[in-house]
């Protein structure tokens, strides 16, 4: 076996165990319906949730409502992370300007943004705009943190060696602050991802006419338990698909670092 | 000759958390043209902090001239090669030592001219699209040296340059630096701890005292550096100067050891 072959194999039997685990979970939940051990109205089996899993995804409806959900949850994401790279960097760079946001990020990080969400159905109505602005929200404030430590991080001396290189105060700020906080506002784009989905789905449920958080809602209200998990499990894998390609877009990126090999 | 670099009464005082560090104390310090002076002595006596003050990284009391004119912050006439290389991590060798051409108004042929002949001279054509990651320290100095010559600075100032090498590789770098500086004849001011690095590289030393840092002692030193190192450093001239340089450094770090008890 060529030293490839060997790696490829050993790539597979590594996945091979990342599966084990899932499909021990299936089995397991498989049994206690199949068993009778939980009423299956109450707890659809997997392979129910498969059967309504396919039916969804023959029809339109699916299909439709997660592009909604992803447009809201991607909307939110990348204005959340413009405008939280945009107020980290100030921070960092600016101690008065510091001083005014710190405490405010500090009191609302841990705010759950989904209470504000009756707030926002006030000032933007039902629909995207409701939902993208509380995805906004929650992705700003991890975005803000992580550049302002990746910037402040910044060893002096790649600052005074770039400025001893003629490099302007821009350039500085191009070349070697933002450069430099790339890996950590990839972690900040990362946990941000995450609460996206979360945020959008949780806005849909709460008020909204599409979207997984709504149809999901409704077969949960109808007592269609193997739809909703259905719906569910089509959002999980788009979530998934998402973190992995964010990931990927990392591991490009900074191939130059040491997490640069992409590790999960 | 003329004077490169004019030092004028430079203090410093660190804001540290339960009061003042006095670092620099009222120094005085002119390099002429061409000259290469080392300064020694005990470690934190401030003499980090002074070379910082000449490259217009940190703001101090008094006057730093160079070529007459008062320094307002950082240039590219003084290169500037720090103990830690701080390459840029994100940029590949090649990249590196293209940084500072890339912020001056000059064709990209002129540009990767200068890098492939000092890609050459360091000797790391087989790595120029490696990442600093992935060099040895010994190849990261190389590659900072490089980045700071290829912009061609009159005056080159060395924090402790070889610092975190190991002996074998600290005298090869010191080999080419030597060579480097009898060929270009830059204005050097370096920065060490080491006194043998100094008696080998330098044509002045100034010894500073102990915090708050001033320079109390200068020795000349005149040899002929091109009988090669062995017989350099075996001769006796050399080892009488180191001698003489070993024992003031010491003076100093037995002075404030003595205060720090007292």
């Amino acid at each position: 076996m060529t030293s490839a072959t060997a790696r490829a194999a050993g790539r597979g039997a590594a996945w091979a165990w990342r599966i084990v685990p899932i499909g021990l979970f299936l089995l397991v939940w498989q049994a206690l319906g199949s068993s009778r051990l939980v009423d299956t109205s109450f707890l659809p089996t997997p392979i129910m949730v498969a059967h309504a899993l396919g039916d969804l995804l023959s029809g339109h409806e699916i299909r439709d409502n997660l592009l909604v959900t992803l447009w809201r949850a991607i909307a939110g994401l990348v204005a959340g992370a413009a405008a939280g790279i945009a107020l980290g960097v100030g921070m960092a760079r600016s101690a008065a300007f510091r001083g005014y946001l710190a405490p405010i990020v500090g009191a609302t990080y841990s705010l759950p943004k989904t209470a504000l969400v009756p707030l926002l159905i006030l000032w933007f109505g039902i629909g995207d705009r409701m939902a993208i602005a509380a995805v906004f929200l929650t992705c700003l404030l991890p975005v803000v943190v992580h550049t302002v430590h990746g910037v402040t991080a910044t060893p002096p001396v790649l600052v005074w060696s770039a400025q001893a290189l003629g490099a302007s105060r821009r350039q500085v700020l191009w070349r070697v602050l933002l450069p430099h906080a790339l890996p950590d506002i990839f972690t900040g784009l990362r946990v941000a991802l995450g609460f996206a989905f979360v945020v959008a789905i949780s806005a849909e449920m709460i008020a909204s006419t599409a979207g997984i958080g709504r149809l999901t809602f409704m077969y949960g209200e109808n007592g269609a338990y193997d739809y909703m998990f259905a719906a569910v499990a089509s959002v999980v894998l788009v979530a998934f698909l998402a973190d992995r390609a964010l990931l990927g877009l990392g591991a490009v990126c900074l191939r130059w670092h040491e997490s640069g090999a992409g590790e999960a | 000759m003329t004077t490169k670099i004019r030092i004028r009464g430079v203090s410093k005082t660190y804001q540290s958390g339960d009061g003042h560090v006095h670092a620099l104390d009222r120094t005085d310090l002119a390099v002429s043209e061409g000259e290469f002076v080392s300064i020694v002595g005990p470690s934190g006596c401030g003499k980090s902090t002074l070379l910082y003050i000449v490259g217009g990284f940190i703001a101090a009391d008094g006057e730093v001239l160079v070529d007459d004119r008062a320094i307002a912050g950082p240039g590219i006439e003084r290169g500037v090669v720090f103990q830690e290389y701080a390459l840029f991590p994100w940029l590949t060798v090649r990249r590196n030592i293209l940084y500072g051409l890339e912020n001056r108004d000059l064709a990209a042929a002129a540009r990767n001219r200068i890098a492939d002949r000092l890609i050459g001279v360091i000797g790391l054509k087989s790595f120029e699209h490696r990442y600093p990651r992935e060099l040895s320290g010994g190849m990261k100095q190389r590659v900072a040296l490089a980045r700071t010559l290829a912009c061609d600075p009159a005056i080159l100032l060395l924090d402790e340059p070889f610092g975190a090498l190991d002996a074998q590789t600290r005298e090869v770098m010191q080999d080419e630096l030597l060579r480097i500086w009898l060929e270009t004849r830059k204005t050097v001011l370096m920065v060490t701890h080491d006194v043998t690095e100094a008696v080998f590289l330098s044509n002045r030393i100034c010894v500073m005292s102990a915090r708050p840092g001033r320079i109390v002692e200068e020795f000349v030193v005149d040899l002929d550096r091109s009988v090669g190192r062995e017989r350099l450093m075996l001769s006796d001239a050399f080892n009488k100067v180191r001698n003489e340089v070993w024992l003031a450094v010491r003076k100093q770090a037995v002075m404030a050891a003595q205060e720090a008890i007292a």
